[in-house]
C-alpha cells in the first residue's frame, strides 16, 4: 500500500465476541456453532410467561450473576447481556486497545430490547396508586441508548457512542456505520456490534404481530450479543492485533412488494461484489439471514441468482446457517451469522482471498449484505 | 487522535426541510411561528393526565396524516413514524427534485429518535392491564418497531437504493442523524440523505421526568434565573442533503451547507450532563467543521430549561468561547422538549435563521440566570446577518452530538 488516505483505507475486524444461548464467549460460540446443535430450549414457565414454550436464551444468564452486584441493580436484562459482552471483548486484550478512551467508539445496535423496561415502567404509571409511581432509577432503561451509554460508562468508552436500529439488518447497519466513522476519521478504534435480549413483551409483541403482514409464523425467539472489533489494518498491525476479516463493502436496498425481495437481495449482492472487484467465485462463505416463511426463500432464491447455483460439489460456498440454532435474535441476528463466518474461518480455514457474505431481509421491507475478505494470520 | 478532515470530500448542503412542530408544520408556518416566538404549549390530550398536579406539553393537535402522507396508510404507522414520513414527504416536496432524480439516487435514511412507537406500547400496556397480558392488537405490534420510523420514509417515498436506519440516541439523536447523512455524501456513498429525527409525546416519559422532578409546571423558561424545569414535547425534522455540486447542477435553493458535527461521550453518568465532555464535543464539531469560536454568529442550544442543563452546558460553552459567547438561544422554550427531534428541528431552525437573516428568540424569558450570564435574546427576534451557527445537543447516556451549518454558498 502506498496510499493510506482516509476514504480508502481498509477497515478490519481484529477481534469479537459473542453472549449467545450456546454460552458466554466466543470459544463457547464457536463450539456450539461447530456441534450444530439448536440452542433453543424449553422455557422455564416459572419464569417466563408469554406465548412461547421455547426460546434460545443466553444459559442462566442474569445481570448480577454475570457482572456482579456493584452498580448493576438498575440495569436491564439488554444492557446486562452487552456490557458482558463488550467486557469478554476487552477482557482478551486485558482492557487495554492501545488507543486514547477519545478515540474508542461504541456502536450498538438495538431492536426491541427495551420494551420490556418501557412497558414495565409504563405499566407501573398507568397501573399505580399516583400516575408517576415509578421507580425513577429503572428510566434510564426506557431510553433506548442505555446499552450503548452505560458500556461507555462502565468501560471508559469516550468516543463516539452510537445506537442503531434497523430489524433484521441492525449489525449490518452498525457495522457499515462504524467503517464510516473509520473512513471519516471520527475516532481510531470501534467496538460495534448489536444486542436483543428475550423478554415476555417482545415475545409477545412479535407473537402477535406475526402472520400476514407481519414476517410469517414466528418461530422461537433467541437472544444475546455479539461485539466486534473495527479498526484499519494498519492500526490493528501497530497493537499487535491479528486482522481477521477486512470489511469490503456492505449495500442496502428496499422493496415494495414482497415478491421482489429475490431481485433486491440479488441486486444487492450483485453491486457488493462489483464494487468491491471480486466475483460471485471468489464467495466461499455464505451467512443468510434465514427470515421465516416467504421471506427467507426468496433470499434463497436471491443468492442463488446473484452468485449462480454453485457449480460441482466441492466447490459450493459453505452455508451457515445461524438462526435455526439460535432462535431468532432480532438485531443481533446479523451478528451472530458475522460471527460464525469468524467462527468457521477459524475452525475450518479458506483459501487465500475467500470472501463472505453476509445477508439478511427485513420484514420492514429492506435488504442488506456485507462482503467480507477473510484474512490468514501472518506467518511469522 | 484521530481527526476528520474538513477540506476532504464533497461539500453537503440542505435543499429541503420538512417539519412537524407544535408552532407550525411545514417549513413557513414553522419559520413564521419562529420569527414570532410563537408558543406550542397546551395541557396534554395525547394520554390521561389525571393525578399529575399539572400536564402542559409541546403537543401538536393539529397534524392529520392523511394530508401529507400519499403512499402509506396512516394506521400503518404509529404517530412518531407518522410525523417523521410526513416531514420526509415535505422535506422532499421542499427540495424541489423531481420524483425521477429521487429514485435514480443512492439515498440515506437516518431518523433519530428518544421512544420510537413507545406511544404505542403505552396503549398496549393499557390494554394489558385492562384485559390480560395476551390481548395485543397485531396492528400496534407489528408498528411499534424501531425501524419503522425510517422504513415509514423508504416506503411512503418509494425509494429503493436506500440505506435506512433509526438512531436511537435519545435527546441527541437528530443531530446524529444529520451527522450519519452528512458522512455518507460527503464521502461519496449517498447522493441524497432524508434525515433528522422525530417523537411523540407519550405518557412513560412525561412520567418518568415528572417523578425526576424535572417538568415545569407551565411553561419553560430556558436560562432563566427562575427556569423551573422541562416541557416534554413532539413533531420530526427531516432535513433533505445533497453535495453541492448537485444542489448547484439542478439550480436548487440552498438554505444552508452542513459544515460538519462531533461527537464525544461522557462515559460518567447515565443522565448528567458533564461540562467537560460537551466542551470537548464542541471543539470537535469546530475543528471537523473547519471554523473558529470566535467565527461562530449564534448557538443553538440544547437548553432544556432544567437547573443542572442549562448551567453546565453554559460553561462548557464559555470554557470555549471564554467570556463573551455568540448569542444563545433555545427553542424548546417555544415547542418543549421534542426528545429525538429536538436537534433535528433546531438544525432545520438554524437553517432558517441563516437564510432569513434572523436569531430565534428564546421565549417565557424574564431574567438570565446570573451564573449563565448568556445572551439568550429574550423573547424577540433579533435579525442578523449570520454566516456560521452551532447546533447544540446533548442527551442521556451522556451522547453529545454538536452541528455546524454555514450560510448558503455564493452560486458559481
Amino acid at each position: 500500500m502506498t496510499t493510506d488516505s482516509p476514504p480508502d483505507r481498509p477497515i478490519v475486524l481484529s477481534g469479537w465476541s459473542a453472549a449467545s444461548p450456546f454460552g458466554l464467549g466466543a470459544e463457547a460460540f464457536t463450539e456450539g456453532l461447530t456441534a450444530g446443535h439448536a440452542a433453543t430450549a424449553p422455557l422455564d414457565r416459572e419464569h417466563w410467561d408469554g406465548p412461547y414454550d421455547t426460546a434460545g436464551l443466553i444459559p442462566d444468564f442474569t445481570v448480577a450473576g454475570v457482572l456482579g452486584r456493584k452498580g448493576t441493580r438498575a440495569l436491564d436484562r439488554s444492557t446486562g447481556i452487552a456490557l458482558a459482552t463488550v467486557g469478554l471483548l476487552l477482557d482478551q486484550y486485558d482492557g487495554e486497545l492501545g488507543a486514547d478512551p477519545e478515540d474508542i467508539g461504541l456502536v450498538l445496535g438495538i431492536g426491541a430490547t427495551s420494551v420490556q423496561s418501557i412497558m414495565d415502567f409504563s405499566r407501573a404509571s398507568q397501573a399505580g396508586e399516583r400516575p408517576y409511581d415509578v421507580d425513577p432509577a429503572l428510566f434510564p432503561n426506557t431510553v433506548q441508548n442505555r446499552a450503548t451509554g452505560a458500556g461507555a460508562i462502565r468501560y471508559g468508552l469516550k468516543g463516539p457512542n452510537t445506537t442503531i436500529s434497523g430489524g433484521s439488518l441492525t449489525s449490518l447497519l452498525a457495522l457499515n456505520y462504524a467503517v464510516r466513522m473509520h473512513r471519516q476519521g471520527h475516532g481510531r478504534v470501534f467496538l460495534c456490534g448489536a444486542v436483543e435480549e428475550y423478554s415476555a413483551q417482545r415475545a409477545r409483541l412479535e407473537w402477535h404481530g406475526g402472520g400476514p403482514g407481519g414476517g410469517g409464523a414466528p418461530g422461537p425467539l433467541g437472544e444475546g450479543c455479539a461485539v466486534f472489533l473495527t479498526e484499519t489494518a494498519a492500526g490493528a498491525r501497530a497493537a499487535g492485533r491479528q486482522p481477521l476479516a477486512t470489511v469490503l463493502g456492505s449495500r442496502f436496498l428496499a422493496f415494495h412488494a414482497p415478491g421482489a425481495v429475490g431481485a433486491t437481495l440479488a441486486r444487492a449482492v450483485t453491486e457488493v461484489l462489483a464494487a468491491a472487484g471480486a466475483t460471485a467465485a471468489d464467495v466461499r462463505v455464505i451467512a443468510p439471514g434465514e427470515a421465516p416463511g416467504p421471506l427467507g426463500a426468496q433470499e434463497e432464491a436471491g443468492l442463488d441468482r446473484a452468485l449462480g447455483t454453485a457449480g460441482t460439489a466441492g466447490t459450493a460456498p459453505v452455508r451457515l446457517r445461524v438462526r435455526r440454532l439460535l432462535g431468532d435474535t432480532g438485531a443481533a441476528s446479523a451478528g451472530f451469522q458475522l460471527a460464525a463466518v469468524l467462527s468457521l474461518a477459524r475452525t475450518q480455514p479458506q483459501p487465500d482471498g475467500a470472501l463472505a457474505l453476509v445477508t439478511s431481509v427485513s420484514p420492514a421491507g429492506t435488504v442488506g449484505c456485507t462482503l467480507l475478505r477473510l484474512e490468514h494470520p501472518a506467518a511469522d | 487522535m484521530t481527526t476528520v478532515d474538513p477540506t476532504r470530500g464533497r461539500r453537503v448542503v440542505l435543499t429541503g426541510l420538512g417539519l412537524v412542530s407544535a408552532i407550525g408544520i411545514g417549513v413557513d408556518a414553522f419559520a413564521s411561528g419562529l420569527r414570532a416566538g410563537a408558543s406550542g404549549v397546551k395541557p396534554i390530550t395525547a394520554f390521561d393526565t389525571a393525578g399529575f398536579a399539572y400536564a402542559n406539553a409541546g403537543e401538536i393537535t393539529d397534524f392529520d396524516p392523511a394530508e401529507h402522507l400519499r403512499t402509506v396508510r396512516p394506521e400503518d404507522l404509529g404517530r412518531a413514524s407518522q410525523f417523521s414520513a410526513a416531514a420526509a414527504r415535505m422535506a422532499f416536496e421542499d427540495s424541489g427534485l423531481d420524483r425521477e432524480r429521487l429514485l435514480a439516487a443512492r439515498t440515506v435514511v437516518a431518523v433519530g429518535t428518544t421512544d420510537g412507537e413507545t406511544r404505542d406500547l403505552d396503549a398496549l400496556v393499557g390494554r394489558q392491564i385492562a384485559e390480560g397480558p395476551e390481548q395485543v392488537d397485531p396492528v400496534l405490534a407489528r408498528r411499534v418497531g424501531n425501524e419503522q420510523l425510517s422504513a415509514g420514509i423508504v416506503r411512503e417515498l418509494g425509494l429503493v437504493d436506500v440505506e435506512a436506519a433509526t438512531v436511537p440516541t435519545a435527546c441527541a439523536a437528530g443531530n446524529y442523524a444529520v451527522g450519519y447523512g452528512y458522512d455518507a455524501i460527503r464521502l461519496g456513498d449517498a447522493d441524497l440523505a432524508l434525515c433528522g429525527g422525530a417523537d411523540a409525546l407519550c405518557r412513560k416519559t412525561f412520567a418518568g421526568f415528572y417523578r425526576l422532578g424535572t417538568i415545569a409546571p407551565e411553561v419553560c423558561r430556558p436560562f432563566d434565573v427562575n427556569r423551573q424545569g422541562i416541557l416534554t414535547g413532539e413533531g420530526a425534522g427531516i432535513l433533505l442533503m445533497e453535495s453541492l455540486d448537485s444542489a448547484l447542477a439542478r439550480g436548487a435553493r440552498i438554505y444552508a451547507e452542513v459544515l460538519g458535527y462531533g461527537l464525544t461521550c461522557d462515559a460518567q453518568h447515565p443522565v448528567a450532563p458533564d461540562e467537560d465532555s460537551i466542551a470537548r464535543c464542541i471543539r470537535i464539531a469546530q475543528r471537523n467543521a473547519g471554523v473558529t469560536p470566535d467565527q461562530v454568529d449564534f448557538i443553538s442550544a440544547h437548553g432544556t430549561g432544567t437547573k443542572a442543563n442549562d448551567i453546565t452546558e453554559s460553561r462548557a460553552i464559555r470554557r470555549v468561547f471564554g467570556e463573551r459567547p455568540p448569542a444563545t438561544v433555545s427553542i424548546k422554550s417555544m415547542i418543549g422538549h421534542s426528545m429525538g427531534a429536538a436537534s433535528a428541528i433546531a438544525a432545520a431552525a438554524c437553517a432558517i435563521a441563516l437564510t432569513e437573516r434572523f436569531i430565534p428568540p428564546t421565549v417565557n424569558h424574564v431574567e438570565t440566570d446570573p451564573e449563565i450570564g448568556l445572551d439568550v435574546v429574550p423573547n424577540v427576534a433579533r435579525p442578523a446577518d449570520l454566516r456560521v451557527v452551532q447546533n447544540n445537543a446533548l442527551a442521556f447516556g451522556g451522547n453529545n452530538a454538536v452541528l455546524l451549518l454555514g450560510a448558503a454558498p455564493a452560486a458559481a
